[in-house]
C-alpha cells in the first residue's frame, strides 16, 4: 500500500471570540485553503502518492485542490459531518485505523488536543492557524508537507531525529480519563462552556502545564513569563501553578494583544504520573484554552501528567535529517 | 426696502440652515452634500455652518443611507438625505417603497417617520436616459409619501421648511434647471425675491402664477417658467393663459384645479414627466371625474412621449415640452 | 455579566416563552385552513414563520437588552419581540388582525412594531439592517450609550443593504450589533449554494469589523458572545458582527414541505434543542428540577393562553380604518 499522509484542517479555527474581546487574528478560509494547497504540492512533489482527509462543511481540502494541480490522490474518511470537534477526533481515529503514516494539522492548539485523542501512535505535524498556536508551530506550511513526506516515505533517521512524544494532561473524573490537554489546563471560576474561550485573569484559579513554556501567550504565558518557573520544573516534570493573591504578579499574554497582571501565589513542579485533585468546585475546565470540562458541585475531578502524548514531527529537525540523506536531491549525493 | 434675490439653489439650502438652526434633531446626509455642497448646490454652505457631524458625506450607499435615514427618523431624529440624481432610486427604491412610505401605515400610525428625502429631477442639457428623468409619478403613486416640487426660489424655501417640519416622510424633488446653477443654461426664473425669515407654505395648495380666461394650463417645475413665457407670447396673440403651479403633488389642490377649469373650460397640462400611466393622466382622470361638464374641448397634454431621454441636442429637444411646442398646443386647444 | 443562576433561569424561561407562543400559534394557524390548506382562511391568515429551534439566539441577545435599545427584525420576528419584552396580548392580538393589536391590525404576523420597545420588523430581506444604522446613527448623535440590535438571516447577508449597511456602521462607527442568525437554509437554497464564504464570520475583516462565529444553539454562548458585544458598542467602541449556528424546527413557513432537506438532517439538529441544552446544563449544576422546569412551562403555557383569549375576544378593525393613517397629517 501506498505511504498515506492524513490531513485534518479546522475550519471553525480562528473565529472565536477571541476576536473580539482581545485581538486575534482573522484567519478566513480561503487562507487557510491556500495552505493546504501548499501542503499538497509539497507531498506531490516529493512523491506521496494518498492523502486521506478528513471532509468539512466548508470544503476546505476540496477548495485547496482546485487550483493545486497535483498528481496525488486525495480521498476523505468516511464520517458524517456535524461540524463539531467529534469530526477531528473520529477522523484521527480512522486514519490511525487506515494507517496513515502521519497527520498534518491545520489548526490551533484546540484543533491538535482533539485530534491527539484518537490519533493514537500516528505522529502529527501540526501547521498553527489558531489563536494561541502554542502546541503547533507557526510553520511555512510548504515546509511542513516536505516534513510530513519525509516522515511518510520512511526516510532514514528522520523519525528518530525528529519525532518525539510530547507530554500530555489527563482529566480524571471518578479515576477515568475523560478528557486530555496537550499545553495546559486552566481551573476557571465558571460553571459554562458557552463560548469556551478564557480571557479574565480574575477567575483563573489553578493552572496545570505539561512543560515550561517559553515565549508562548495563552495561560501557559503565566508562568512562561515567571523568571524562576523553568528551574523549578527541572528536567522531566510539567508545572502547577495556584493563582491568586499572591505576592508576585505577572504581566502575561493571556490572549493576542491582552496582556493582564495575574497574581501568582504559588509555583510548583508537576511530576509525571502524579495526579492533582481539582479543590475549586463548582469550576470549569479550559483544555488548552477552551472551556470543555464542567467540574460541578461535589464532582471528584483530578489533573495528571502523562508521558502519553501524540508523537509529533519537528519539521525542521526532520528537513535537516532528510537533507543529510540527500532527499532533496535528484541523481546522486555525490558533491559536484 | 431692496428685494432679496436669491437663486432656487441658494433658497433651499438657507431654509435648510434656519431649520437647522432651530432644530437640533434635524441633520443632512448624502453623496458630495458636505464640502462640495451638493452637486446641485442644495446643500451649499451648510458643512461650515454645523460641521460634518451634522453635514454627512456619505459612501455611494443609497439603500444603506436612506435607509439609515428612516431608521434614525423612527428614532425622533429628523433626517434630510438627499438622492443625487432621483434617476439612482433604483438601488434604493425598497427602502423609499415599502418602508419609508409604509412604516406608519404598518405600525397603525405608532411609528413616525419624519424625514425629507430630497433629489434632483429633469433634463434639457444633454444628460441623456440615465440622468434626466423627472419620476415623481411614481413616487406619487406610491401611498404614504407627499410629493414637493417647487418652481421658484419663494416656493422652495417655503416648501422645504414645511417638508421639514412636516412628520411624514417628504420627497422633495427640484429641478436642475431651476437652481440658478452657473454651469447651466442661464434662467432668470431660477433667481427671485425670497424673504430672509422663516416660512412655510402649506402642502396641498397650488399657486395660481398667471391670472388668465382662455385655458388652463396645469404644471409644475420647470414646465412653470417655460409656461409663463408662452403665456406672454400667447397674450400677444390675444390668448389669455391660466397658469397654475401644482408645488404640491400630495397633497394635490384639486380645489384650485377644477376652479381654474370652472373658468376657463379648456385644460392643456405640460408635464416633463413621461406621457403615459403617470401625472398628465392622473389630472385628466380628475377633471373627467369632477369637471366633465365644465370642459369645452377635450384636456390636451405635452409630456415627454415614452421615450428615454436621448443625447443628442435636437433630440433631446423634440421630446421636452419647449415654449414654442406649448404656444402651439395652447393655440390647437382654442381652436377646437 | 455572570452567568448566574438568576440570569440562566431568565434565559431559560424566555427561552420556554418563545417556544410556547410559537408552538401554540402553529396550531392556531392552522385552524380553518384545513383539510385543504387555504392560506386565506382561519383566524390567522397570510404566511407564518415560526422560530421554533431558534429561541437561544433571541433570549441570549436580548438578555443584554433595554427597553430602549433599538431592534431590527425580519420575516420571523416573534422570537425577538418576545425576548425584546413585548406585551405578548397585544403581540397576539396583531397576529389575529385585531383592533387591539400593536398596530391595530394593519401590519400583522410580519410587521410587528412596538415603538416603546424600539422594535420594528419587516418582510423585505435585509430591510431593517439600514434602519439599524440609521438608529445606531441617533444614538451616537446624542451621546447615548443605547445600542441598535439588527437580526437577519445568512440569506440576507449576500443582499446589498447588508454590505452597505457593515461599511456605514464601520465607517461612522456606530453603536450596533449585527445578528446573522445562520440557521442555513434561505427558504430552501442551503447556505453552501448562496454563499462565497463559508462563514459570515469572516465578512466582518471585509469592513474591518470583529466578527465572532458562536453555536446559535447553545443559548449560554449566544449571551456570552453577545454580551461582549453590546459592552463594547456601548463604550462606543463600534459595531460588532454576530453570526449564531442554528436551526429551524418547522420549515421557512408553515406549510413548507421541507423536501430539500437531507436525509435526518432536522432529527440530528433536534438532539441540540437549545431548551433540552440549557435545562441539562442547569440540572448538572443542580440550579433546576424537573419540578420547577415543569411548573415554569405550565406558567408561560398559562400566560400565552390568556394572551390569545385577549386575542379571539378582541374586535376587528372597523373596514373604514383601513384608509386612515396613511399620513401622521394628511393635508
Amino acid at each position: 500500500m501506498h505511504p498515506t499522509v492524513g490531513l485534518i484542517a479546522n475550519p471553525a479555527s480562528g473565529k472565536d471570540i477571541r476576536r473580539l474581546i482581545a485581538h486575534g487574528s482573522v484567519f478566513d478560509n480561503n487562507e487557510k485553503a491556500n495552505i493546504i494547497r501548499r501542503v499538497l504540492r509539497a507531498l506531490d512533489v516529493f512523491g506521496v502518492k494518498r492523502v486521506l482527509a478528513m471532509p468539512d462543511l466548508y470544503g476546505l481540502v476540496l477548495r485547496a485542490l482546485e487550483e493545486a494541480h497535483v498528481g496525488l490522490r486525495v480521498e476523505f474518511v468516511d464520517i458524517p459531518v456535524t461540524n463539531t470537534a467529534a469530526d477531528s477526533r473520529l477522523a484521527a481515529t480512522v486514519m490511525a485505523q487506515a494507517g496513515v503514516r502521519c497527520i498534518v494539522t491545520v489548526g490551533g492548539d484546540g484543533t491538535n488536543r482533539v485530534v491527539a485523542q484518537g490519533c493514537h501512535n500516528v505522529p502529527l505535524v501540526p501547521i498553527s492557524t489558531g489563536t494561541n498556536n502554542v502546541f503547533p508551530s507557526f510553520v511555512e506550511s510548504t515546509l511542513a508537507g516536505m516534513a510530513a513526506a519525509a516522515v511518510a516515505l520512511d526516510v532514514e533517521r528522520v523519525w528518530e531525529q525528529a519525532v518525539h512524544r510530547a507530554r500530555r494532561l489527563e482529566i480524571l473524573r471518578e479515576g477515568r480519563v475523560v478528557d486530555i490537554a496537550l499545553v495546559d489546563v486552566v481551573v476557571y471560576d465558571e460553571r459554562f462552556v458557552a463560548t469556551k474561550a478564557i480571557w479574565d485573569a480574575d477567575k483563573m484559579r489553578a493552572l496545570f502545564l505539561t512543560a515550561p513554556y517559553r515565549g508562548t501567550i495563552g495561560a501557559s504565558a503565566i508562568a512562561a513569563y515567571l523568571p524562576w518557573a523553568e528551574q523549578v520544573a527541572r528536567d522531566s516534570a510539567g508545572l502547577y501553578v495556584e493563582l491568586g493573591a499572591g505576592q508576585t504578579r505577572v504581566l502575561a499574554p493571556i490572549a493576542p494583544g491582552l496582556i493582564v497582571p495575574v497574581s501568582v501565589r504559588s509555583v510548583s513542579p508537576l511530576e509525571l504520573e502524579q495526579t492533582v485533585p481539582i479543590p475549586h468546585a463548582p469550576s470549569i475546565l479550559a483544555l488548552d484554552g477552551e472551556r470543555e470540562v464542567p467540574v460541578p458541585p461535589g464532582a471528584s475531578v483530578a489533573v495528571r501528567l502523562s508521558a502519553r502524548g501524540p508523537y509529533v514531527v519537528d519539521v525542521q529537525a526532520a528537513l535537516q535529517a532528510a537533507v543529510e540523506e540527500g532527499f532533496f536531491v535528484q541523481g546522486g549525493t555525490e558533491r559536484g | 426696502m431692496a428685494e432679496r434675490l436669491l437663486t432656487t439653489a441658494r433658497a433651499i439650502a438657507e431654509a435648510i440652515a434656519q431649520e437647522m438652526e432651530r432644530d437640533e434633531r434635524v441633520f443632512v446626509m448624502g453623496e458630495d452634500i458636505g464640502a462640495y455642497g451638493g452637486i446641485f448646490g442644495a446643500t451649499q454652505g451648510l458643512l461650515e455652518k454645523f460641521g460634518p457631524e451634522r453635514v454627512m458625506d456619505t459612501p455611494i450607499s443609497e439603500m444603506g443611507f436612506i435607509g439609515a435615514a428612516v431608521g434614525a427618523a423612527t428614532e425622533g431624529m429628523r433626517p434630510i438625505a438627499e438622492l443625487m440624481f432621483v434617476d439612482f432610486f433604483g438601488v434604493a427604491m425598497d427602502q423609499i417603497f415599502n418602508h419609508m412610505a409604509k412604516i406608519h401605515y404598518m405600525s397603525g400610525g405608532n411609528v413616525k417617520v419624519p424625514m425629507v428625502l430630497m433629489t434632483a429631477i429633469g433634463g434639457g442639457y444633454s444628460d441623456a436616459a440615465q440622468h434626466s428623468q423627472c419620476l415623481y409619478s411614481l413616487f406619487a403613486h406610491t401611498p404614504g409619501i407627499k410629493v414637493v416640487v417647487p418652481s421658484t426660489p419663494y416656493d422652495a424655501k417655503g416648501l422645504m421648511i414645511q417638508a421639514i417640519r412636516d412628520d411624514d416622510p417628504v420627497m422633495y424633488f427640484f429641478h436642475k434647471g431651476i437652481m440658478g446653477l452657473g454651469w447651466m443654461a442661464p434662467n432668470p426664473r431660477a433667481t427671485g425675491p425670497v424673504p430672509e425669515e422663516p416660512y412655510t407654505i402649506p402642502f396641498g395648495q397650488a399657486d395660481v402664477k398667471r391670472e388668465g380666461s382662455d385655458l388652463t394650463i396645469l404644471t409644475l417645475s420647470l414646465m412653470v417658467h417655460r409656461s409663463l413665457d408662452a403665456a406672454e407670447q400667447l397674450a400677444e396673440e390675444g390668448i389669455s393663459a391660466e397658469v397654475i403651479d401644482l408645488r404640491t403633488l400630495v397633497p394635490l389642490d384639486k380645489a384650485t384645479i377644477i376652479e381654474s377649469v370652472k373658468k376657463t373650460h379648456r385644460v392643456l397640462i405640460v408635464d416633463e414627466d413621461y406621457k403615459s400611466f403617470g401625472l398628465s393622466g392622473e389630472l385628466i382622470a380628475i377633471i373627467a371625474e369632477e369637471a366633465l361638464d365644465y370642459v369645452d374641448a377635450p384636456p390636451k397634454r405635452l409630456a415627454v412621449p415614452d421615450v428615454p431621454i436621448p443625447y443628442s441636442r435636437p433630440l433631446e429637444q423634440e421630446v421636452i415640452p419647449s415654449v414654442d411646442r406649448i404656444v402651439q398646443a395652447a393655440r390647437e386647444l382654442m381652436a377646437e | 455579566m455572570a452567568l448566574s443562576r438568576e440570569t440562566l433561569l431568565q434565559l431559560y424561561e424566555m427561552m420556554v416563552k418563545i417556544r410556547t407562543f410559537e408552538e401554540r400559534v402553529a396550531e392556531i394557524y392552522y385552524e380553518g385552513k384545513q383539510p385543504v390548506f387555504n392560506i386565506a382562511a382561519g383566524p390567522v391568515p397570510g404566511e407564518m414563520h415560526l422560530y421554533s429551534g431558534q429561541e437561544a439566539v433571541a433570549a441570549g441577545v436580548c438578555a443584554h437588552l433595554r427597553p430602549d435599545d433599538p431592534v431590527t427584525s425580519t420575516h420571523r420576528p416573534h422570537g425577538h419581540l418576545i425576548a425584546k419584552g413585548v406585551d405578548l396580548k397585544r403581540m397576539m392580538a396583531e397576529i389575529f388582525g385585531k383592533e387591539t393589536g400593536l398596530c391595530h391590525g394593519k401590519g400583522g404576523h410580519m410587521h410587528l412594531f412596538d415603538p416603546e420597545l424600539h422594535f420594528g420588523c419587516g418582510g423585505i430581506v435585509g430591510g431593517g439592517i439600514p434602519h439599524a444604522v440609521g438608529a445606531a446613527l441617533a444614538i451616537k448623535k446624542r451621546g447615548e450609550d443605547r445600542v441598535a440590535v439588527s437580526f437577519f438571516g445568512e440569506g440576507a447577508a449576500n443582499i446589498g443593504a447588508f454590505h452597505e449597511s457593515l461599511n456605514l456602521a464601520a465607517l461612522w462607527k456606530l453603536p450596533a450589533v449585527f445578528i446573522v442568525e445562520d440557521n442555513l437554509y434561505a427558504i430552501s437554497v442551503p447556505k453552501t449554494a448562496s454563499t462565497a464564504v463559508r462563514s459570515n464570520a469572516e465578512r466582518g475583516a471585509a469592513y474591518g469589523i470583529p466578527a465572532v462565529q458562536v453555536d446559535g444553539q447553545d443559548v449560554v454562548a449566544v449571551y456570552e458572545a453577545a454580551g461582549e458585544a453590546v459592552e463594547r458598542a456601548r463604550r462606543g467602541e463600534g459595531p460588532t458582527l454576530i453570526e449564531a449556528v442554528c436551526y429551524r424546527f418547522r420549515g421557512h413557513f408553515e406549510g413548507d414541505p421541507e423536501h430539500y432537506l437531507p436525509e435526518g438532517e432536522k432529527e440530528r439538529w433536534k438532539q441540540r434543542d437549545p431548551i433540552v441544552l440549557l435545562a441539562k446544563q442547569l440540572k448538572d449544576q443542580g440550579w433546576l428540577t424537573d419540578e420547577e422546569a415543569q411548573a415554569i412551562q405550565d406558567r408561560m403555557t398559562a400566560l400565552i393562553a390568556e394572551a390569545e383569549a385577549f386575542a379571539r375576544e378582541s374586535a376587528y378593525p372597523p373596514p373604514e380604518a383601513a384608509l386612515t393613517d396613511v399620513f401622521v397629517q394628511a393635508e
